[in-house]
Protein backbone atom coordinates (compact mmCIF):
# COMPACT_ATOMS: atom_id res chain seq x y z
CA UNK A 1 0.00 0.00 0.00
CA UNK A 2 1.26 3.42 -0.85
CA UNK A 3 1.72 5.92 1.92
CA UNK A 4 -0.43 9.02 1.99
CA UNK A 5 2.04 11.59 0.79
CA UNK A 6 3.32 9.41 -2.02
CA UNK A 7 -0.14 8.68 -3.40
CA UNK A 8 -1.12 12.36 -3.50
CA UNK A 9 2.25 13.13 -5.09
CA UNK A 10 1.66 10.40 -7.68
CA UNK A 11 -1.78 11.88 -8.43
CA UNK A 12 -0.26 15.33 -8.93
CA UNK A 13 2.36 13.80 -11.21
CA UNK A 14 -0.29 12.08 -13.35
CA UNK A 15 -2.31 15.28 -13.63
CA UNK A 16 0.83 17.25 -14.49
CA UNK A 17 1.93 14.75 -17.13
CA UNK A 18 -1.51 14.59 -18.78
CA UNK A 19 -2.15 18.33 -18.70
CA UNK A 20 1.43 19.00 -19.80
CA UNK A 21 1.01 16.75 -22.80
CA UNK A 22 -2.30 18.38 -23.76
CA UNK A 23 -0.81 21.87 -23.38
CA UNK A 24 2.11 20.82 -25.57
CA UNK A 25 -0.39 19.72 -28.23
CA UNK A 26 -2.18 23.06 -28.04
CA UNK A 27 1.06 25.06 -28.05
CA UNK A 28 2.31 23.22 -31.14
CA UNK A 29 -0.86 23.91 -33.08
CA UNK A 30 -1.03 27.54 -31.95
CA UNK A 31 2.59 28.01 -33.06
CA UNK A 32 1.74 26.84 -36.58
CA UNK A 33 -1.23 29.22 -36.65
CA UNK A 34 0.95 32.09 -35.43
CA UNK A 35 4.10 31.54 -37.47
CA UNK A 36 3.08 29.34 -40.38
CA UNK A 37 3.03 30.53 -43.96
CA UNK A 38 -0.51 31.21 -45.17
CA UNK A 39 -1.81 29.41 -48.24
CA UNK A 40 -5.28 29.52 -49.80
CA UNK A 41 -6.60 26.14 -50.91
CA UNK A 42 -9.64 25.31 -52.99
CA UNK A 43 -12.10 22.79 -51.58
CA UNK A 44 -15.20 20.88 -52.48
CA UNK A 45 -17.38 19.12 -49.90
CA UNK A 46 -17.93 15.47 -49.08
CA UNK A 47 -20.29 14.72 -46.15
CA UNK A 48 -20.53 15.74 -42.49
CA UNK A 49 -20.94 14.34 -38.93
CA UNK A 50 -18.72 12.45 -36.58
CA UNK A 51 -20.19 10.85 -33.49
CA UNK A 52 -17.48 11.76 -31.03
CA UNK A 53 -16.39 15.09 -32.40
CA UNK A 54 -19.60 16.86 -33.36
CA UNK A 55 -20.58 18.52 -36.58
CA UNK A 56 -17.98 19.00 -39.22
CA UNK A 57 -17.72 19.55 -42.91
CA UNK A 58 -15.47 17.19 -44.76
CA UNK A 59 -13.24 19.02 -47.13
CA UNK A 60 -12.06 17.61 -50.41
CA UNK A 61 -9.01 19.64 -51.37
CA UNK A 62 -8.10 20.30 -54.94
CA UNK A 63 -4.49 19.49 -54.02
CA UNK A 64 -5.64 16.09 -52.73
CA UNK A 65 -4.95 14.63 -56.16
CA UNK A 66 -1.25 14.79 -56.91
CA UNK A 67 -0.31 13.64 -60.43
CA UNK A 68 2.36 10.96 -60.38
CA UNK A 69 4.44 12.84 -62.97
CA UNK A 70 4.96 15.59 -60.34
CA UNK A 71 6.60 13.16 -57.89
CA UNK A 72 10.33 13.70 -58.32
CA UNK A 73 11.44 10.48 -56.68
CA UNK A 74 8.65 8.08 -57.68
CA UNK A 75 10.27 4.65 -57.20
CA UNK A 76 11.12 3.12 -60.55
CA UNK A 77 9.88 -0.41 -61.03
CA UNK A 78 7.16 -0.12 -58.39
CA UNK A 79 3.56 -0.28 -59.57
CA UNK A 80 1.76 0.99 -56.47
CA UNK A 81 2.63 3.26 -53.55
CA UNK A 82 3.64 2.09 -50.13
CA UNK A 83 2.15 3.96 -47.18
CA UNK A 84 4.51 6.91 -46.79
CA UNK A 85 4.98 10.57 -46.01
CA UNK A 86 4.84 12.84 -49.01
CA UNK A 87 5.89 16.48 -49.34
CA UNK A 88 3.97 18.47 -51.91
CA UNK A 89 5.45 21.75 -53.08
CA UNK A 90 2.71 24.35 -53.46
CA UNK A 91 2.93 27.50 -55.51
CA UNK A 92 0.56 30.43 -55.69
CA UNK A 93 -1.44 30.79 -58.92
CA UNK A 94 -2.83 33.99 -60.44
CA UNK A 95 -6.33 33.35 -58.99
CA UNK A 96 -4.88 33.39 -55.46
CA UNK A 97 -5.21 29.65 -54.83
CA UNK A 98 -2.16 27.49 -54.18
CA UNK A 99 -1.63 24.37 -56.24
CA UNK A 100 0.84 21.49 -56.42
CA UNK A 101 4.04 22.20 -58.39
CA UNK A 102 6.03 19.11 -57.53
CA UNK A 103 6.16 16.41 -54.87
CA UNK A 104 8.61 14.15 -53.14
CA UNK A 105 8.12 10.92 -51.21
CA UNK A 106 9.60 10.36 -47.73
CA UNK A 107 11.72 13.56 -47.63
CA UNK A 108 11.19 17.16 -48.76
CA UNK A 109 12.29 17.98 -52.33
CA UNK A 110 16.03 18.58 -52.59
CA UNK A 111 15.69 22.10 -54.03
CA UNK A 112 14.66 24.61 -51.36
CA UNK A 113 11.27 26.26 -51.96
CA UNK A 114 11.52 29.54 -53.88
CA UNK A 115 9.57 32.71 -53.13
CA UNK A 116 5.81 32.08 -53.33
CA UNK A 117 6.36 28.37 -52.69
CA UNK A 118 5.97 26.13 -49.65
CA UNK A 119 6.17 22.43 -48.89
CA UNK A 120 3.12 20.83 -47.25
CA UNK A 121 3.44 17.43 -45.63
CA UNK A 122 0.84 14.71 -46.13
CA UNK A 123 0.47 10.96 -46.16
CA UNK A 124 -0.10 8.78 -49.14
CA UNK A 125 -1.84 5.49 -48.47
CA UNK A 126 -0.72 2.14 -49.75
CA UNK A 127 -1.91 0.95 -53.13
CA UNK A 128 -2.20 4.02 -55.37
CA UNK A 129 -1.08 3.20 -58.84
CA UNK A 130 2.19 4.83 -59.95
CA UNK A 131 1.47 5.00 -63.67
CA UNK A 132 2.73 8.35 -65.02
CA UNK A 133 -0.73 9.40 -66.23
CA UNK A 134 -2.48 8.69 -62.90
CA UNK A 135 -2.47 10.55 -59.62
CA UNK A 136 -2.13 9.59 -55.95
CA UNK A 137 -4.46 10.69 -53.18
CA UNK A 138 -2.78 12.64 -50.38
CA UNK A 139 -4.15 13.10 -46.85
CA UNK A 140 -2.92 16.34 -45.27
CA UNK A 141 -4.74 15.77 -41.97
CA UNK A 142 -6.88 18.88 -42.49
CA UNK A 143 -9.90 17.44 -44.23
CA UNK A 144 -12.38 18.26 -41.48
CA UNK A 145 -13.79 21.59 -40.50
CA UNK A 146 -15.74 21.53 -37.23
CA UNK A 147 -18.64 23.96 -37.22
CA UNK A 148 -21.06 24.85 -34.43
CA UNK A 149 -23.69 22.13 -34.03
CA UNK A 150 -26.30 22.27 -36.79
CA UNK A 151 -24.39 24.53 -39.19
CA UNK A 152 -22.66 21.75 -41.13
CA UNK A 153 -25.46 20.91 -43.55
CA UNK A 154 -26.06 24.53 -44.62
CA UNK A 155 -22.40 25.15 -45.36
CA UNK A 156 -22.14 21.90 -47.20
CA UNK A 157 -25.17 22.76 -49.36
CA UNK A 158 -23.59 26.14 -50.24
CA UNK A 159 -20.34 24.43 -51.07
CA UNK A 160 -22.01 22.41 -53.77
CA UNK A 161 -22.89 25.60 -55.62
CA UNK A 162 -19.70 27.66 -55.52
CA UNK A 163 -16.04 27.20 -54.69
CA UNK A 164 -15.04 27.47 -51.05
CA UNK A 165 -11.59 28.09 -49.74
CA UNK A 166 -9.51 27.11 -46.77
CA UNK A 167 -6.85 29.43 -45.50
CA UNK A 168 -4.21 27.16 -44.01
CA UNK A 169 -0.99 27.84 -42.15
CA UNK A 170 1.98 25.63 -42.99
CA UNK A 171 4.51 25.05 -40.22
CA UNK A 172 8.25 24.78 -40.72
CA UNK A 173 8.07 20.96 -40.90
CA UNK A 174 5.24 21.07 -43.45
CA UNK A 175 2.40 20.41 -41.01
CA UNK A 176 -0.76 22.14 -42.18
CA UNK A 177 -3.24 23.80 -39.87
CA UNK A 178 -6.63 25.26 -40.85
CA UNK A 179 -6.85 28.99 -40.21
CA UNK A 180 -10.12 30.04 -41.79
CA UNK A 181 -13.02 28.80 -43.89
CA UNK A 182 -13.91 31.09 -46.79
CA UNK A 183 -17.00 31.26 -48.96
CA UNK A 184 -15.46 32.76 -52.08
CA UNK A 185 -13.89 35.98 -50.81
CA UNK A 186 -15.92 36.11 -47.59
CA UNK A 187 -14.46 34.65 -44.37
CA UNK A 188 -17.09 32.42 -42.71
CA UNK A 189 -15.12 31.26 -39.68
CA UNK A 190 -11.67 32.19 -38.65
CA UNK A 191 -9.69 30.45 -35.98
CA UNK A 192 -8.37 32.06 -32.81
CA UNK A 193 -4.98 30.89 -31.64
CA UNK A 194 -6.47 29.10 -28.65
CA UNK B 1 -24.94 -13.00 -9.30
CA UNK B 2 -24.89 -14.55 -5.87
CA UNK B 3 -21.51 -14.19 -4.28
CA UNK B 4 -19.52 -17.13 -3.02
CA UNK B 5 -19.88 -15.93 0.56
CA UNK B 6 -23.66 -15.75 0.49
CA UNK B 7 -23.93 -19.14 -1.18
CA UNK B 8 -21.60 -20.60 1.40
CA UNK B 9 -23.61 -18.97 4.19
CA UNK B 10 -26.72 -20.81 2.97
CA UNK B 11 -24.86 -24.10 2.68
CA UNK B 12 -23.31 -23.77 6.12
CA UNK B 13 -26.63 -23.09 7.82
CA UNK B 14 -27.95 -26.23 6.13
CA UNK B 15 -24.91 -28.26 7.23
CA UNK B 16 -25.24 -26.99 10.78
CA UNK B 17 -28.94 -27.84 10.79
CA UNK B 18 -28.15 -31.31 9.46
CA UNK B 19 -25.53 -31.80 12.15
CA UNK B 20 -22.66 -32.20 9.67
CA UNK B 21 -20.65 -29.45 11.37
CA UNK B 22 -21.21 -27.59 14.62
CA UNK B 23 -22.19 -23.93 14.80
CA UNK B 24 -18.73 -22.84 16.01
CA UNK B 25 -17.02 -24.41 12.99
CA UNK B 26 -19.59 -22.81 10.70
CA UNK B 27 -18.92 -19.38 12.19
CA UNK B 28 -15.17 -19.88 11.91
CA UNK B 29 -15.46 -20.82 8.22
CA UNK B 30 -17.64 -17.80 7.49
CA UNK B 31 -15.27 -15.44 9.28
CA UNK B 32 -12.38 -16.84 7.28
CA UNK B 33 -14.25 -16.42 4.00
CA UNK B 34 -15.26 -12.85 4.86
CA UNK B 35 -11.66 -12.02 5.67
CA UNK B 36 -10.27 -13.52 2.48
CA UNK B 37 -12.89 -12.83 -0.10
CA UNK B 38 -11.49 -10.09 -2.28
CA UNK B 39 -12.34 -8.48 -5.55
CA UNK B 40 -15.96 -9.56 -5.37
CA UNK B 41 -18.07 -7.04 -7.23
CA UNK B 42 -20.46 -5.58 -4.73
CA UNK B 43 -23.60 -3.76 -5.77
CA UNK B 44 -22.07 -0.48 -4.64
CA UNK B 45 -18.93 -1.01 -6.73
CA UNK B 46 -20.96 -1.70 -9.83
CA UNK B 47 -23.10 1.40 -9.29
CA UNK B 48 -20.01 3.54 -8.64
CA UNK B 49 -18.31 2.34 -11.84
CA UNK B 50 -21.51 2.84 -13.83
CA UNK B 51 -21.85 6.35 -12.42
CA UNK B 52 -18.24 7.08 -13.38
CA UNK B 53 -18.80 5.77 -16.90
CA UNK B 54 -21.93 7.91 -17.26
CA UNK B 55 -20.17 11.06 -16.09
CA UNK B 56 -17.26 10.21 -18.38
CA UNK B 57 -19.64 9.73 -21.32
CA UNK B 58 -21.30 13.05 -20.46
CA UNK B 59 -17.92 14.77 -20.71
CA UNK B 60 -17.20 13.16 -24.07
CA UNK B 61 -20.61 14.00 -25.53
CA UNK B 62 -20.38 17.54 -24.16
CA UNK B 63 -17.14 17.95 -26.07
CA UNK B 64 -18.71 16.44 -29.17
CA UNK B 65 -21.56 18.95 -29.11
CA UNK B 66 -19.05 21.71 -29.95
CA UNK B 67 -21.15 24.14 -27.92
CA UNK B 68 -20.01 27.63 -28.83
CA UNK B 69 -21.72 29.34 -25.89
CA UNK B 70 -18.71 28.53 -23.72
CA UNK B 71 -15.41 29.78 -25.15
CA UNK B 72 -13.17 26.91 -26.14
CA UNK B 73 -10.42 27.97 -23.78
CA UNK B 74 -12.92 27.75 -20.92
CA UNK B 75 -13.87 24.26 -22.08
CA UNK B 76 -10.25 23.18 -22.19
CA UNK B 77 -9.70 24.75 -18.76
CA UNK B 78 -12.69 22.88 -17.32
CA UNK B 79 -11.33 19.58 -18.60
CA UNK B 80 -7.88 20.40 -17.19
CA UNK B 81 -9.54 21.10 -13.84
CA UNK B 82 -11.38 17.78 -13.95
CA UNK B 83 -8.15 15.96 -14.81
CA UNK B 84 -6.19 17.60 -12.00
CA UNK B 85 -9.03 17.64 -9.47
CA UNK B 86 -10.11 14.11 -10.27
CA UNK B 87 -6.70 12.55 -9.82
CA UNK B 88 -5.91 14.41 -6.60
CA UNK B 89 -9.40 14.04 -5.11
CA UNK B 90 -9.29 10.33 -5.91
CA UNK B 91 -5.97 10.00 -4.07
CA UNK B 92 -7.36 11.81 -1.01
CA UNK B 93 -10.51 9.67 -1.05
CA UNK B 94 -8.41 6.53 -1.29
CA UNK B 95 -6.37 7.58 1.73
CA UNK B 96 -9.55 8.22 3.67
CA UNK B 97 -10.62 4.65 2.95
CA UNK B 98 -13.21 5.27 0.22
CA UNK B 99 -11.38 3.05 -2.25
CA UNK B 100 -14.33 2.43 -4.55
CA UNK B 101 -15.34 6.07 -4.89
CA UNK B 102 -11.67 6.95 -5.41
CA UNK B 103 -11.44 4.54 -8.34
CA UNK B 104 -14.66 5.94 -9.81
CA UNK B 105 -13.31 9.50 -9.60
CA UNK B 106 -10.07 8.40 -11.28
CA UNK B 107 -12.11 6.86 -14.10
CA UNK B 108 -13.86 10.20 -14.60
CA UNK B 109 -10.47 11.92 -14.74
CA UNK B 110 -9.32 9.39 -17.36
CA UNK B 111 -12.44 10.13 -19.43
CA UNK B 112 -11.68 13.84 -19.13
CA UNK B 113 -8.18 13.20 -20.53
CA UNK B 114 -9.73 11.45 -23.54
CA UNK B 115 -12.29 14.24 -23.88
CA UNK B 116 -9.53 16.84 -23.85
CA UNK B 117 -7.69 15.07 -26.67
CA UNK B 118 -10.90 15.04 -28.70
CA UNK B 119 -11.55 18.70 -27.88
CA UNK B 120 -8.09 19.76 -29.04
CA UNK B 121 -8.63 17.75 -32.20
CA UNK B 122 -11.84 19.69 -32.69
CA UNK B 123 -10.33 23.08 -31.84
CA UNK B 124 -7.65 22.71 -34.45
CA UNK B 125 -9.72 20.72 -36.95
CA UNK B 126 -7.36 17.78 -36.79
CA UNK B 127 -8.44 14.96 -39.02
CA UNK B 128 -5.33 12.89 -38.59
CA UNK B 129 -5.40 9.42 -37.25
CA UNK B 130 -8.12 8.83 -34.65
CA UNK B 131 -6.49 5.57 -33.69
CA UNK B 132 -3.41 7.53 -32.64
CA UNK B 133 -5.61 9.65 -30.37
CA UNK B 134 -7.02 6.49 -28.79
CA UNK B 135 -3.49 5.18 -28.27
CA UNK B 136 -2.43 8.42 -26.59
CA UNK B 137 -5.51 8.21 -24.38
CA UNK B 138 -4.53 4.64 -23.54
CA UNK B 139 -0.97 5.70 -22.69
CA UNK B 140 -2.18 8.49 -20.39
CA UNK B 141 -4.57 6.13 -18.64
CA UNK B 142 -1.89 3.45 -18.29
CA UNK B 143 0.47 6.01 -16.75
CA UNK B 144 -2.21 6.96 -14.24
CA UNK B 145 -2.89 3.28 -13.51
CA UNK B 146 0.79 2.60 -12.85
CA UNK B 147 1.46 5.66 -10.71
CA UNK B 148 -1.75 5.40 -8.69
CA UNK B 149 -1.64 1.62 -8.61
CA UNK B 150 -5.24 1.41 -9.74
CA UNK B 151 -6.85 -1.80 -10.99
CA UNK B 152 -9.88 -0.17 -12.67
CA UNK B 153 -7.62 2.27 -14.54
CA UNK B 154 -5.54 -0.69 -15.74
CA UNK B 155 -8.72 -2.29 -17.05
CA UNK B 156 -9.69 1.00 -18.73
CA UNK B 157 -6.27 1.28 -20.39
CA UNK B 158 -6.55 -2.33 -21.55
CA UNK B 159 -9.99 -1.63 -22.98
CA UNK B 160 -8.62 1.38 -24.88
CA UNK B 161 -5.69 -0.67 -26.18
CA UNK B 162 -8.09 -3.35 -27.38
CA UNK B 163 -10.30 -0.77 -29.06
CA UNK B 164 -7.23 0.74 -30.70
CA UNK B 165 -6.16 -2.71 -31.91
CA UNK B 166 -9.60 -3.40 -33.32
CA UNK B 167 -10.06 0.01 -34.96
CA UNK B 168 -6.60 -0.12 -36.47
CA UNK B 169 -6.77 -3.79 -37.41
CA UNK B 170 -10.04 -3.58 -39.33
CA UNK B 171 -9.43 -0.06 -40.68
CA UNK B 172 -12.39 1.29 -38.69
CA UNK B 173 -11.66 4.91 -39.57
CA UNK B 174 -9.24 4.54 -42.42
CA UNK B 175 -6.86 1.92 -43.72
CA UNK B 176 -3.42 2.10 -42.14
CA UNK B 177 -0.44 0.08 -41.12
CA UNK B 178 -1.15 -3.10 -39.21
CA UNK B 179 -0.96 -2.44 -35.44
CA UNK B 180 2.09 -4.58 -34.66
CA UNK B 181 2.79 -2.17 -31.83
CA UNK B 182 0.04 -3.97 -29.92
CA UNK B 183 2.52 -6.61 -28.79
CA UNK B 184 4.57 -3.95 -26.99
CA UNK B 185 1.47 -2.21 -25.65
CA UNK B 186 0.11 -5.50 -24.32
CA UNK B 187 3.45 -6.38 -22.71
CA UNK B 188 3.55 -3.01 -20.96
CA UNK B 189 -0.03 -3.31 -19.74
CA UNK B 190 0.67 -6.86 -18.61
CA UNK B 191 3.49 -5.60 -16.43
CA UNK B 192 1.31 -2.80 -15.07
CA UNK B 193 -1.49 -5.27 -14.33
CA UNK B 194 0.87 -7.25 -12.09
CA UNK B 195 1.86 -4.10 -10.25
CA UNK B 196 -1.78 -3.03 -9.84
CA UNK B 197 -2.91 -6.61 -9.11
CA UNK B 198 -5.63 -6.44 -11.73
CA UNK B 199 -6.64 -9.94 -12.79
CA UNK B 200 -9.49 -8.57 -14.90
CA UNK B 201 -7.04 -6.56 -17.01
CA UNK B 202 -4.94 -9.69 -17.58
CA UNK B 203 -7.99 -11.67 -18.71
CA UNK B 204 -8.79 -8.87 -21.16
CA UNK B 205 -5.19 -8.79 -22.35
CA UNK B 206 -5.07 -12.49 -23.07
CA UNK B 207 -8.31 -12.26 -25.01
CA UNK B 208 -7.17 -9.25 -26.99
CA UNK B 209 -3.96 -11.09 -27.83
CA UNK B 210 -6.14 -13.77 -29.42
CA UNK B 211 -7.94 -10.95 -31.26
CA UNK B 212 -4.55 -9.66 -32.40
CA UNK B 213 -3.70 -13.08 -33.79
CA UNK B 214 -7.04 -13.23 -35.60
CA UNK B 215 -6.48 -9.82 -37.18
CA UNK B 216 -2.91 -10.78 -38.01
CA UNK B 217 -4.16 -13.85 -39.83
CA UNK B 218 -6.75 -11.84 -41.71
CA UNK B 219 -4.15 -9.22 -42.68
CA UNK B 220 -1.42 -11.57 -43.84
CA UNK B 221 -1.96 -15.29 -44.13
CA UNK B 222 -4.44 -17.26 -42.08
CA UNK B 223 -2.97 -20.74 -42.10
CA UNK B 224 0.47 -20.17 -40.52
CA UNK B 225 -0.94 -17.74 -37.93
CA UNK B 226 -3.78 -20.10 -36.99
CA UNK B 227 -1.44 -23.09 -36.72
CA UNK B 228 1.01 -21.14 -34.55
CA UNK B 229 -1.79 -19.85 -32.32
CA UNK B 230 -3.31 -23.32 -32.00
CA UNK B 231 0.04 -24.96 -31.24
CA UNK B 232 0.95 -22.30 -28.65
CA UNK B 233 -2.39 -22.75 -26.95
CA UNK B 234 -2.00 -26.52 -26.82
CA UNK B 235 1.51 -26.13 -25.40
CA UNK B 236 0.41 -23.65 -22.74
CA UNK B 237 -2.61 -25.78 -21.92
CA UNK B 238 -0.37 -28.79 -21.41
CA UNK B 239 1.97 -26.79 -19.18
CA UNK B 240 -1.00 -25.43 -17.22
CA UNK B 241 -2.29 -28.95 -16.64
CA UNK B 242 1.06 -30.46 -15.68
CA UNK B 243 2.39 -27.54 -13.62
CA UNK B 244 -0.75 -25.70 -12.52
CA UNK B 245 0.77 -24.11 -9.43
CA UNK B 246 4.02 -22.98 -11.04
CA UNK B 247 2.32 -21.45 -14.05
CA UNK B 248 -0.31 -19.72 -11.95
CA UNK B 249 2.47 -18.09 -9.94
CA UNK B 250 3.81 -16.64 -13.18
CA UNK B 251 0.63 -15.53 -14.93
CA UNK B 252 -1.79 -14.96 -12.02
CA UNK B 253 -4.96 -15.63 -13.96
CA UNK B 254 -7.14 -17.10 -11.21
CA UNK B 255 -6.25 -20.54 -12.57
CA UNK B 256 -8.14 -19.76 -15.77
CA UNK B 257 -5.17 -20.12 -18.13
CA UNK B 258 -6.52 -23.42 -19.53
CA UNK B 259 -9.80 -21.67 -20.38
CA UNK B 260 -7.96 -18.97 -22.30
CA UNK B 261 -5.89 -21.63 -24.06
CA UNK B 262 -9.02 -23.48 -25.10
CA UNK B 263 -10.55 -20.24 -26.38
CA UNK B 264 -7.41 -19.42 -28.37
CA UNK B 265 -7.27 -22.95 -29.73
CA UNK B 266 -10.91 -22.87 -30.81
CA UNK B 267 -10.45 -19.48 -32.48
CA UNK B 268 -7.43 -20.88 -34.33
CA UNK B 269 -9.39 -23.92 -35.49
CA UNK B 270 -12.35 -21.81 -36.64
CA UNK B 271 -9.92 -19.52 -38.52
CA UNK B 272 -8.42 -22.55 -40.23
CA UNK B 273 -11.79 -23.98 -41.15
CA UNK B 274 -13.11 -20.70 -42.52
CA UNK B 275 -9.91 -20.29 -44.52
CA UNK B 276 -10.08 -23.81 -45.91
CA UNK B 277 -13.86 -23.46 -46.34
CA UNK B 278 -15.51 -25.82 -48.74
CA UNK B 279 -12.42 -26.37 -50.80
CA UNK B 280 -12.32 -29.97 -51.81
CA UNK B 281 -9.81 -32.07 -49.96
CA UNK B 282 -9.43 -33.32 -46.44
CA UNK B 283 -8.04 -30.12 -44.88
CA UNK B 284 -11.37 -29.04 -43.47
CA UNK B 285 -12.12 -32.46 -42.04
CA UNK B 286 -8.70 -32.60 -40.39
CA UNK B 287 -9.16 -29.16 -38.82
CA UNK B 288 -12.66 -30.07 -37.61
CA UNK B 289 -11.40 -33.36 -36.18
CA UNK B 290 -8.59 -31.48 -34.43
CA UNK B 291 -11.09 -29.05 -32.95
CA UNK B 292 -13.29 -31.85 -31.62
CA UNK B 293 -10.25 -33.68 -30.30
CA UNK B 294 -9.10 -30.47 -28.59
CA UNK B 295 -12.48 -29.94 -26.97
CA UNK B 296 -12.63 -33.54 -25.79
CA UNK B 297 -9.05 -33.45 -24.56
CA UNK B 298 -9.62 -30.20 -22.69
CA UNK B 299 -12.64 -31.63 -20.88
CA UNK B 300 -10.82 -34.84 -19.95
CA UNK B 301 -7.65 -33.06 -18.79
CA UNK B 302 -9.00 -29.98 -17.05
CA UNK B 303 -12.79 -30.18 -17.12
CA UNK B 304 -13.17 -31.56 -13.63
CA UNK B 305 -11.49 -28.59 -12.00
CA UNK B 306 -13.05 -25.82 -14.02
CA UNK B 307 -16.70 -25.20 -14.66
CA UNK B 308 -15.95 -22.28 -16.99
CA UNK B 309 -13.69 -24.51 -19.08
CA UNK B 310 -16.50 -27.02 -19.45
CA UNK B 311 -18.98 -24.36 -20.55
CA UNK B 312 -16.55 -22.92 -23.06
CA UNK B 313 -15.96 -26.45 -24.35
CA UNK B 314 -19.71 -26.97 -24.80
CA UNK B 315 -20.02 -23.66 -26.59
CA UNK B 316 -17.08 -24.55 -28.81
CA UNK B 317 -18.64 -27.93 -29.46
CA UNK B 318 -21.90 -26.33 -30.58
CA UNK B 319 -20.09 -23.79 -32.79
CA UNK B 320 -18.01 -26.55 -34.34
CA UNK B 321 -21.12 -28.63 -35.08
CA UNK B 322 -22.73 -25.65 -36.83
CA UNK B 323 -19.56 -24.97 -38.79
CA UNK B 324 -19.19 -28.54 -39.92
CA UNK B 325 -22.85 -28.68 -40.77
CA UNK B 326 -22.82 -25.48 -42.79
CA UNK B 327 -19.83 -26.56 -44.85
CA UNK B 328 -20.40 -30.27 -45.31
CA UNK B 329 -24.12 -30.88 -45.27
CA UNK B 330 -25.65 -27.43 -45.54
CA UNK B 331 -25.51 -27.36 -49.29
CA UNK B 332 -27.46 -30.57 -49.68
CA UNK B 333 -30.49 -30.02 -47.49
CA UNK B 334 -33.43 -27.64 -47.62
CA UNK B 335 -34.83 -25.52 -44.80
CA UNK B 336 -36.80 -28.34 -43.24
CA UNK B 337 -33.72 -30.45 -43.30
CA UNK B 338 -31.81 -27.65 -41.61
CA UNK B 339 -34.32 -27.45 -38.76
CA UNK B 340 -34.28 -31.20 -38.35
CA UNK B 341 -30.51 -31.29 -38.36
CA UNK B 342 -30.30 -28.34 -35.97
CA UNK B 343 -32.73 -30.05 -33.60
CA UNK B 344 -30.76 -33.28 -33.72
CA UNK B 345 -27.44 -31.48 -33.24
CA UNK B 346 -28.82 -29.55 -30.28
CA UNK B 347 -30.17 -32.77 -28.78
CA UNK B 348 -26.81 -34.42 -29.29
CA UNK B 349 -25.05 -31.48 -27.64
CA UNK B 350 -27.44 -31.61 -24.69
CA UNK B 351 -26.84 -35.35 -24.32
CA UNK B 352 -23.08 -34.88 -24.31
CA UNK B 353 -23.27 -32.05 -21.78
CA UNK B 354 -25.57 -33.98 -19.47
CA UNK B 355 -23.32 -37.05 -19.51
CA UNK B 356 -20.17 -35.05 -18.87
CA UNK B 357 -21.72 -32.98 -16.09
CA UNK B 358 -23.00 -36.15 -14.43
CA UNK B 359 -19.63 -37.86 -14.60
CA UNK B 360 -17.81 -34.81 -13.30
CA UNK B 361 -20.24 -34.30 -10.44
CA UNK B 362 -19.31 -37.75 -9.20
CA UNK B 363 -16.17 -38.17 -7.12
CA UNK B 364 -13.44 -40.01 -8.98
CA UNK B 365 -13.58 -43.78 -8.68
CA UNK B 366 -17.26 -43.93 -7.73
CA UNK B 367 -19.43 -46.01 -10.04
CA UNK B 368 -22.50 -44.59 -11.73
CA UNK B 369 -24.88 -46.62 -9.58
CA UNK B 370 -23.22 -45.48 -6.39
CA UNK B 371 -23.49 -41.90 -7.51
CA UNK B 372 -27.21 -42.24 -7.83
Amino acid sequence: MMTGKRLVLAACLVALAQIGFLSWMIAGRAAILRNGLEVLLRVEPIDPRDLLRGDYVRLGYEIRQVPVRLIENAPAGEFVTEEDVIYVRLGRDADGYWRARSASLAAPPTRAPGPGEVDIRGRVAQGWTLRPDSSVNVDYGIDRYYVPEGAGKAIEADMRERPFGILAAIGADGTAQIKALLDGERILFSEPLY
Amino acid sequence: MVSYASRLRRDISRWVAAGLIDAATGDAILRDVDAHERGALSFGTILAVMAALLVGAAILVFVAANWEAIPRLARVGTLFLIIAGGHVAGAVLKLRGDAIIAEAVWLVAAAAFGGAIALIGQMYHLSGDETEAVLVWCAGTALAAALLRSGPLTVAATGLATFWLFARGVGFWRPGDFPHLFVAVAAGLWAISHWTESVVARHFLVMSTVLYATLLGAEYEVTPVAITLGALCVLLFGLAVVFPGELERVVHLDGLLPVHCLLGFLVAMVMLQIEIGDESGSGFAVAAALAFAGIGGAIVLAGRESRSLRWLAYLGFAVELCLVYSVMIGSMLGTAGFFLAAGLLLGLTALVIIRIERNIGRPAGMSEEAAR
